[in-house]
């Protein structure tokens, strides 16, 4: 009997969570603080490749140690490769305890795992819930997802509508000083100017943005000399809290200084909308949609588009004649389609425009791929548009691409020209040299001429010196 | 959405027959390694959080199978309800607490209903009953979501299918009636693309979950060690499709493929097919009672000469397999034949996509 698995493909290469790089940068005596709290095992976890995390779950149960090569032994040959490659970052996140022969959890991140696991503990790290309070009327879900959204936008519409001049409502200083940071925006005489890594950014999913923003927030917290462990795991905890549920900001914390971070983080995460507090000095909140998406694949945000209409998911027809109908009232949308769409008419609920060759040169100019410009065009697809194999119109995307290499004609690069070789004998010889290091780019007989790349010249110098030098 | 980052969905389906987890708890003597119930609730319960701990999507429903009745203890699709103040706390991840809860609760009222209708016999567990419906979830969950708004709600997107996934935990033996709804469920897990994975806790092996797990691609594991059972579960059961690529599991070097009689429901080794709808009798038959075929006495007459030679070869085949522990399908080879009332028949019997491939063949 056949095996009634569904297809199965090759193993696809998916990139690992962006936020593992910057953890595995992290001293062992970080992460080992980190690893004491259940809450953020959890969220690292989710993180891993299904692959490391059952390479864990097979240890975390075990009391004694276990050869490796035991446990390679339930590996198939064929894809030892990929089990060693999904080994090496878990040696270097310090989950497995570095030795050559024996695999073991780290005692830290097992004991925690456990308890994450089976619950229990003291540590609290899944956030205290907050006892219901009678004064106020309880935050409902429209209400943070809400919220979440209207502070999210208001990020993103200010980066889009800072190169067209237009103004948009401004973020708070913070988000604006996070931004110019990150890279995604620079200040230029006196305004902050979107640069092209803020244009790549606009076309990214929600997530990769949100992941993004809180990478950068990290990296600015090690400069603020912030306690790294703590905004880690005060993040993990946000990720495995309950959406709609209040959480008091007392009972976690320990120490004043603990409790500074803490009211520093609830501050900033509230700018960036990953909480609400109902006011600034309230000691307790709620976690959005935002903060407990963080380590799932849903999507961060109720709707992407308008709050009050629009379809839940894509809005975008594009046909065959270049022509694109957008069904949204959203003006965040509309200036991110304005990028590479030349606008026609704008009636309430739709926005038709056309992708032009001039749209897209503008787009391609300000730094966006033609594969982003497609991707969001993908990922933004009306229902209606999802019927069609495939989805886009091949022209379009076919043209996309072309106007992209259009712009790609001419490649540069540093070099030297070797000229006014005396003979054809030295000529051949120091070109038989430099095609051995393989460092020619051009090269003409006729002429006695080549061209070598940058880093080949020191060596061919000294090969000329060295030919001249023996023969005087 | 590339496989890798692919929610999984898990059905599982757990025999609660209050007799058997009785048998099974008791001290050495009579078990190697005793496992209370709850025991077994705790392992289990770890071995649920831990499928939701892998991905925030991966979808999970629990089928109890309790003696005359099935129940579903648990569905992530279900809207929960929600948990009261008192049970949140700080140190347990709320998705977790909601399951361990729930089930929790469940198991124990049911198991507090059996006892209070204490008058009747036993009823066998129904284990089949909870195998339906769990094949009935995943082809509910499975459907494309469009006309389901929960599903969405849950985080499926439109054209992704969760693997599905059965595991099976049993601590009854074989019952042999249920042997022909055993079979239908096969054969919808196939169609629907389901693996089936089986867990004997306690007991003997089954021969026909040995076949569910076979025909399905998913793995049998007859439990020697129950003081392990959570690791076992995990090695085993908790790895998705994808990553059983890389990682192996253990599968079934030898599979009982024996059936049962469509009369008697007796577990035979050799049996008589019918050629036309190919029921499976104990003995040679003049009417086919499921489809009245009518076939020849000669035919009839043969076969019963035969039988003082199946007969003996019946026995010796049955403690052989008992001793060895193995499946016997050397039946293939019986003598046994019946012939064909029509032309057609022969081909329904020699096409490949006939469900006969297990069954004892004539030819």
């Amino acid at each position: 009997m056949p095996s009634l698995h569904l297809n199965a493909p090759t193993q696809p290469t998916s990139s690992p969570h962006s936020l593992l790089p910057f953890l595995q940068s992290q001293s062992q005596q970080t992460l080992n603080k980190l690893y004491s709290r259940p809450s953020a095992c959890l969220s690292i976890f989710r993180l891993l490749a299904p692959l490391q995390q059952q390479i864990i779950m097979n240890l975390l149960w075990l009391e004694s140690t276990i050869s490796s090569s035991t446990m390679s032994a339930w590996v198939y040959r064929e894809e030892k490769k990929d089990y060693d490659a999904a080994l090496s970052p878990l040696f270097r996140l310090h989950i497995l305890a570095t030795s050559p022969i024996k695999l073991a959890l780290n005692g830290t991140f097992k004991t925690s795992m456990r308890q994450a696991l089976t619950g229990g503990g003291t540590t609290g790290s899944f956030g205290v819930p907050a006892p219901s309070d009678d004064n106020n009327l309880p935050m409902t879900l429209d209400g943070l997802d809400g919220y979440a959204l209207e502070r999210w936008e208001t990020i993103l519409h200010y980066m889009v509508s800072s190169g067209t001049g237009q103004t948009s409502m401004r973020p708070s200083k913070d988000v604006l000083f996070l931004l110019q940071q990150s890279g995604l925006m620079v200040n230029f005489q006196g305004a902050l100017q979107i640069t092209s890594a803020g244009f790549q950014f606009l076309l990214q999913s929600p997530h990769a943005q949100l992941w993004e923003l809180l990478l950068q927030y990290l990296r600015l917290a090690e400069e603020r000399n912030m306690d790294l462990v703590e905004v880690l795991s005060f993040l993990f905890m946000l990720s495995t809290m309950e959406l709609g549920r209040e959480y008091s900001t007392e009972g976690m914390t320990s120490t004043p200084q603990v409790a500074a971070t803490h009211k520093a983080i609830l501050n900033d995460l509230r700018d960036y909308g990953l909480l609400w507090q109902r006011k600034p000095s309230a000691r307790r909140f709620y976690p959005t949609r935002l903060a407990t998406t963080l380590t799932s694949s849903s999507p961060p945000l109720p709707t992407s588009t308008g709050l009050s209409s629009g379809p839940k998911e894509g809005f975008i027809v594009l046909e065959t004649n270049y022509r694109i109908y957008a069904y949204t009232d959203n003006p965040l949308q509309t200036a991110v389609l304005n990028l590479f769409v030349s606008m026609k008419y704008r009636f309430p609920n739709l926005v038709v425009g056309s992708i032009t060759r001039d749209s897209v040169k503008k787009a391609l100019n300000n730094g966006i791929s033609a594969e982003q410009i497609i991707s969001y065009l993908i990922a933004h697809a009306h229902p209606q548009m999802r019927k069609n194999n495939p989805l886009l119109p091949v022209t379009v995307q076919d043209q996309i691409r072309l106007w992209e290499l259009e712009k790609n004609r001419l490649k540069s690069q540093e070099g030297y020209l070797y000229t006014a070789f005396t003979s054809p004998a030295d000529y051949e010889l120091v070109l038989n040299y430099a095609r051995q290091l393989q460092v020619v780019l051009w090269e003409n007989a006729a002429k006695r001429c080549f061209f070598a790349t940058l880093d080949g010249h020191a060596n061919i110098k000294n090969f000329i010196e060295r030919r001249t030098g023996g023969n005087a | 959405m590339d496989e890798d980052t692919k929610a999984s969905h898990l059905s599982v389906v757990v025999d609660f027959s209050p007799t058997y987890w009785d048998l099974s708890a008791r001290d050495p003597p009579e078990n190697d390694f005793p496992l209370s119930l709850t025991a077994f609730l705790s392992q289990f319960l770890a071995f649920l959080n831990t499928h939701i701990a892998c991905r925030d999507e991966n979808t999970l429903a629990v089928f109890g199978a309790f003696p005359g009745k099935s129940v579903l203890l648990y569905s992530s699709t279900d809207p929960v309800s929600p948990s009261t103040e008192a049970s949140m706390n700080a140190n347990a991840y709320p998705p977790f607490q909601v399951v361990d809860s729930t089930i929790a609760q469940r198991v124990m009222k049911e198991l507090d209903e059996l006892e209070q209708r204490e008058d009747e016999e036993e009823a066998p567990s129904a284990l089949v009953g909870a195998l339906a419906k769990a094949l009935c979830y995943v082809n509910r969950i499975t459907l494309p979501s469009s006309a389901n708004s929960k599903t969405m709600a849950n985080g499926f997107h439109p054209g992704v299918l969760p693997d599905p996934r059965i595991l099976i935990l049993s601590v009854s033996p074989d019952l042999a009636t249920s042997y022909i709804p055993i079979m239908n469920s096969i054969f919808s897990a196939q169609k629907l693309k389901a693996t089936i994975d089986v867990c004997q806790i306690y007991g003997p092996n089954t021969v026909f979950l040995q076949q569910a797990a076979h025909l399905t691609g998913g793995s049998y594991i007859f439990l020697e060690r129950r003081d392990a059972l959570l690791q076992y579960l995990i090695m085993s059961f908790l790895p998705p499709p994808s990553v059983r690529r890389t990682l192996s599991v253990p599968t079934q070097e030898q599979v009982d493929f024996r059936a049962a009689c469509f009369c008697h429901k007796n577990i035979v080794d050799i049996g008589f097919v019918c050629s036309v709808c190919l029921s499976i009798f104990c003995q040679p038959l003049a009417v086919c009672t499921t489809c009245r075929t009518k076939f020849p006495i000669k035919t009839l007459q043969r076969l019963n000469a035969a039988r003082p030679l199946l007969a003996t070869a019946n026995s010796n085949g049955r403690t052989s397999s008992q001793n060895l522990g193995v499946g016997n399908d050397s039946a293939v080879d019986g003598p046994s034949d019946q012939i064909t009332a029509t032309a057609q028949s022969v081909e329904t019997f020699l096409s490949p996509s006939s469900s006969t491939s297990h069954l004892p063949a004539l030819n």
